[in-house]
């Protein structure tokens, strides 16, 4: 297998529309409800752990797009086979799909749990798995651009939402910030470790990047897109710790959904029926991006290349999601899900681009 | 895929591909110009004159009028020794020599008289079609206020002219493609030279040659045999009875495609934006334009989605409803025995049942349709407590707003949309109406328009042509001619001259 990957030119992607596909796909369904695991850990300092998790993120990016630089256009499945030849690359690469459906299956269970816990309490778990990923199946199969379309029309369509959470402006009590830096250093940056599950996605760098036309702006990019991101979950974060009292945070779940409670227009109430429902726009683009990824790295790895292949993870997730249908379930899922996560996005990248520097540096010495 | 691999073979017994010569005499020459066109019955052979010249042709195919004017007056009393010189003796502009029958044959059927004089190894053909058809009128299905009040008519020469009247330029280009193995129409593929893209011509031409299929009677079946994903309900591409807007499509470097006798012409490529644009937008100022584009899009939001809201807020989520919204809600829906999905359902396929109505009757029982429809079922309907007032506003508000967008098959689709949203809403509530509105949106998203994505300019995003898209910048603004057509020349005008002039 080659390192670079050259996609066919009308599958190739503007480069500024790597903002929108980073910042769709972190902003899923992490967002909904992160205020009160990072409340648990740093109190009322919890936004330190957000500034503190976006600031790392930015460096791990950096370190990312270094390594793909080292290879020219090349994508994570490529650079695992150089680095570790042919038989472990294949390991690590499906290592790396495997961890691509297991991000899916995440998003998707959550969100079925939103669902049942706020709007269908009877609906089973399959008919919404079946439902949703019949949907994906059919964007995925549309192809990246479909894909990415989906992504930028996930973020423009949203813009609204943020106006809403405006709202709650006029009831918010600023004192629950103080005093700042009460917690220690570990409970924050335990917090951070927490931001895990929210803040990941932008590893879909590592599969998106031989798409993009322009290689020397995605830095700006990609960082532009992760700012986004970051400024958002700081603002939601610094909201929700003055709206709500500290014993009020601790017993919600989904803060930013009971923020959207409140919201009372005069043709509507209760916006937060609209905004759940509207939440499937917004994890759309995330699992199709998922999705497309592992096939992607099939496609890579083992020279496979079929849409039949999306339907069978379609199938896998499907029948996974059978089995996890309560909320301890789903939490342990989470947690076990997170810690990997955090090892595989967060810690990884540095370890990659070590082995892939000293791997650059013994070729050229054979050349020599 | 399946079907598509089928290939149709014309199962007709063309004839024999031998150009076989014209024969000598008057006797075979006869025999054989019967024998070709089956002896039918308007087959007109007349004798002339003193030298034995005589004139085949289709009597129904020509003009009479014209045959007894114009060839039959200047040759009968004269002799001649060739063809040669009839020729010079006729005055009539569309004239031909030729030594095939299989081409005398076809040119019959195109309205031609043919000359034959024993003794000569060729034949005069004459063009004299008959001129049936109407007159240019006004645009019935795309009326405006301010602006050109031209239609097309059926015939294909007409039309031409009305494009060529707009537009005076050497460049345009006209080619002409027969099409359906039994019906033989022209069809015209038009475009500005230097302006539209090499490839979309070159793809378009070879999508029409490639066409098997014994006929097309209008043009509006070619747009479905031509659009890239006929399992879409989408319009792929416009068809438009404006010879105005047919001139702006191609001065912004799209193709237009016309069918010998079909009034419409088809447009391409097409955007999902352009559906609703009027060519009213570009005659009024930008402001009005804006506000009037707005307001089409408005339209097609409520009309898609307006019922579909007011069944998933009742049947799943009367909490989103304010208090005092309910309180009138309720009132009007307390004698009503049905529920939401079944009463929305039921007063959709009422307005769908009068608007077909109304388009099938003739226009003198039109009238009987507006108290049929207004009274009769409107207010009894409310009065027996089938359906609440509130739901009659809501449908014929969505009703009203399906008819602003200006593009007739464009309103179709959205008439429909609503039926599958309306069910989806009454079984899953907004999630249901959700869930419709992002199978629409990648369904949108896949769809293709000679190539070019179908939600240009808005994915892929192109800021410059948002400037004519959801609203109408003033006109100065927009000098760049629209991304989608991938036109060779850019420009429409040079910016930097216009600045100057300001």
């Amino acid at each position: 297998m080659k390192v670079q990957y050259q996609p066919q030119p009308q599958n190739s992607l503007n480069t500024f529309i790597l903002f929108f596909i980073i910042h769709s796909i972190q902003v899923g369904i992490g967002v909904q409800g992160f205020q009160r695991i990072i409340f648990f850990e740093a109190k009322q300092d919890a936004w330190i752990s957000v500034v503190l998790a976006g600031i790392f993120t930015h460096l791990v990016v950096m370190v990312m797009i270094k390594t793909l630089q080292l290879y020219g256009p090349a994508d994570i499945y490529g650079i695992h086979d150089e680095v570790y030849g042919k038989w472990i690359g294949k390991f690590v690469n499906s290592i790396y799909i495997i961890y691509c459906l297991w991000v899916f299956m995440t998003i998707l269970m959550n969100y079925i749990e939103v669902m049942q816990t706020w709007v269908f309490q009877t609906v089973p778990t399959w008919l919404f798995s079946a439902s949703i990923l019949l949907l994906v199946i059919y964007g995925v199969t549309g192809g990246i651009r479909v894909i990415v379309g989906a992504c930028f029309f996930s973020v423009i369509l949203s813009v609204w939402m943020l106006g809403l959470i405006g709202y709650p402006f006029r009831f918010l009590d600023y004192s629950h910030l103080l005093p700042v830096m009460e917690s220690n250093i570990t409970s924050i940056l335990k917090g951070t470790y927490k931001m895990t599950l929210t803040i990941i996605g932008f590893e879909i760098l590592y599969v998106i990047y031989p798409f993009l036309k322009e290689k020397g702006k995605v830095t700006k990019f990609a960082h532009l897109g992760i700012a986004g991101t970051n400024v958002l979950y700081l603002l939601l974060m610094l909201l929700t710790i003055v709206y709500f009292s500290p014993g009020q945070l601790e017993n919600t779940i989904w803060a930013t959904l009971s923020l959207f409670k409140v919201i009372k227009l005069p043709f509507i109430e209760r916006t937060e029926y609209v905004a759940v429902s509207f939440w499937l726009l917004i994890i759309l683009p995330n699992l199709m991006l998922y999705l497309w990824s592992a096939h992607q790295g099939v496609k890579r790895t083992f020279k496979l290349k079929s849409n039949g292949l999306v339907w069978f993870f379609s199938l896998i997730i499907f029948l996974g999601s059978l089995f996890i249908d309560t909320r301890i379930k789903i939490n342990q899922f989470n947690d076990f899900f997170a810690s990997i996560a955090f090892y595989l996005t967060f810690c990884y990248p540095f370890l990659l681009y070590i082995l892939a520097l000293i791997k650059k540096k013994m070729t050229t010495l054979k050349e020599k | 895929m399946f079907f598509n691999k089928k290939l149709f073979l014309p199962k007709i017994n063309l004839p024999s591909m031998d150009k076989d010569l014209i024969p000598a005499t008057r006797e075979l020459m006869s025999a054989e110009f019967k024998k070709r066109l089956q002896d039918s019955a308007d087959i007109l052979e007349s004798e002339i004159g003193i030298s034995g010249i005589t004139l085949f042709s289709i009597s129904t195919l020509i003009d009479k009028t014209m045959l007894h004017q114009d060839i039959i007056d200047p040759i009968k009393n004269k002799s001649f020794d060739s063809v040669q010189k009839i020729k010079e003796d006729l005055s009539i502009g569309e004239m031909e020599e030729s030594t095939q029958m299989e081409k005398v044959v076809n040119s019959a059927l195109d309205g031609n008289v043919i000359i034959y004089l024993e003794g000569n190894s060729s034949v005069l053909l004459v063009k004299i079609p008959s001129q049936v058809g109407r007159s240019v009128t006004f645009a019935q299905n795309e009326s405006l206020v301010i602006g050109p009040q031209m239609a097309f008519t059926e015939s294909l020469k007409t039309n031409l002219t009305l494009i060529r009247n707009y537009i005076k330029d050497i460049s345009l280009c006209i080619e002409e493609i027969k099409v359906g193995a039994r019906t033989n129409k022209t069809v015209s593929l038009i475009y500005i030279n230097g302006i539209v893209s090499e490839q979309m011509v070159g793809t378009l031409r070879k999508r029409i040659q490639e066409l098997k299929i014994d006929g097309i009677l209008d043009s509006s079946m070619l747009e479905q045999l031509l659009s890239e994903n006929s399992l879409s309900i989408f319009p792929q591409t416009a068809l438009t009875e404006r010879p105005d807007r047919v001139s702006d499509s191609l001065l912004k470097g799209k193709l237009a495609i016309f069918v010998d006798g079909s009034s419409l012409a088809i447009v391409c490529p097409q955007s999902f934006m352009e559906f609703f644009h009027s060519m009213e937008d570009s005659n009024v100022n930008w402001q009005i334009a804006t506000f009037l584009r707005l307001l089409r899009f408005t339209a097609l939001f409520l009309s898609v989605f307006f019922t579909s809201i007011y069944v998933a807020a009742l049947t799943f989520h009367y909490e989103i409803i304010p208090q005092t919204l309910l309180f009138t809600l309720s009132e009007s829906r307390a004698k009503v025995p049905f529920p939401p999905l079944i009463e929305a359902l039921l007063l959709e396929f009422i307005i769908e049942l009068l608007r077909e109505a109304g388009a099938r009757l003739p226009v003198k029982v039109g009238q009987t349709m507006g108290i049929v429809g207004g009274i009769v079922i409107g207010t009894a309907a409310v009065q027996a407590g089938f359906t609440s007032n509130i739901l009659i506003i809501i449908i014929s508000l969505g009703a009203l707003s399906s008819f602003v967008t200006p593009s007739y098959t464009m309103g179709n689709v959205i008439r429909i949309l609503r039926f599958p949203l309306i069910i989806l809403a009454g079984f899953w509530g907004f999630y249901g109406i959700m869930y419709g509105f992002c199978f629409l949106l990648l369904h949108l998203l896949r769809q293709t328009s000679l190539g070019t994505p179908y939600l240009a300019p808005f994915y892929p995003p192109r800021l410059a042509d948002w400037k004519d898209s959801i609203i109408r910048l003033p006109l100065s603004f927009t000098n760049k001619r629209p991304n989608q057509t991938r036109a060779e020349d850019v420009y429409k005008y040079d910016p930097v001259k216009a600045k100057k002039h300001k």
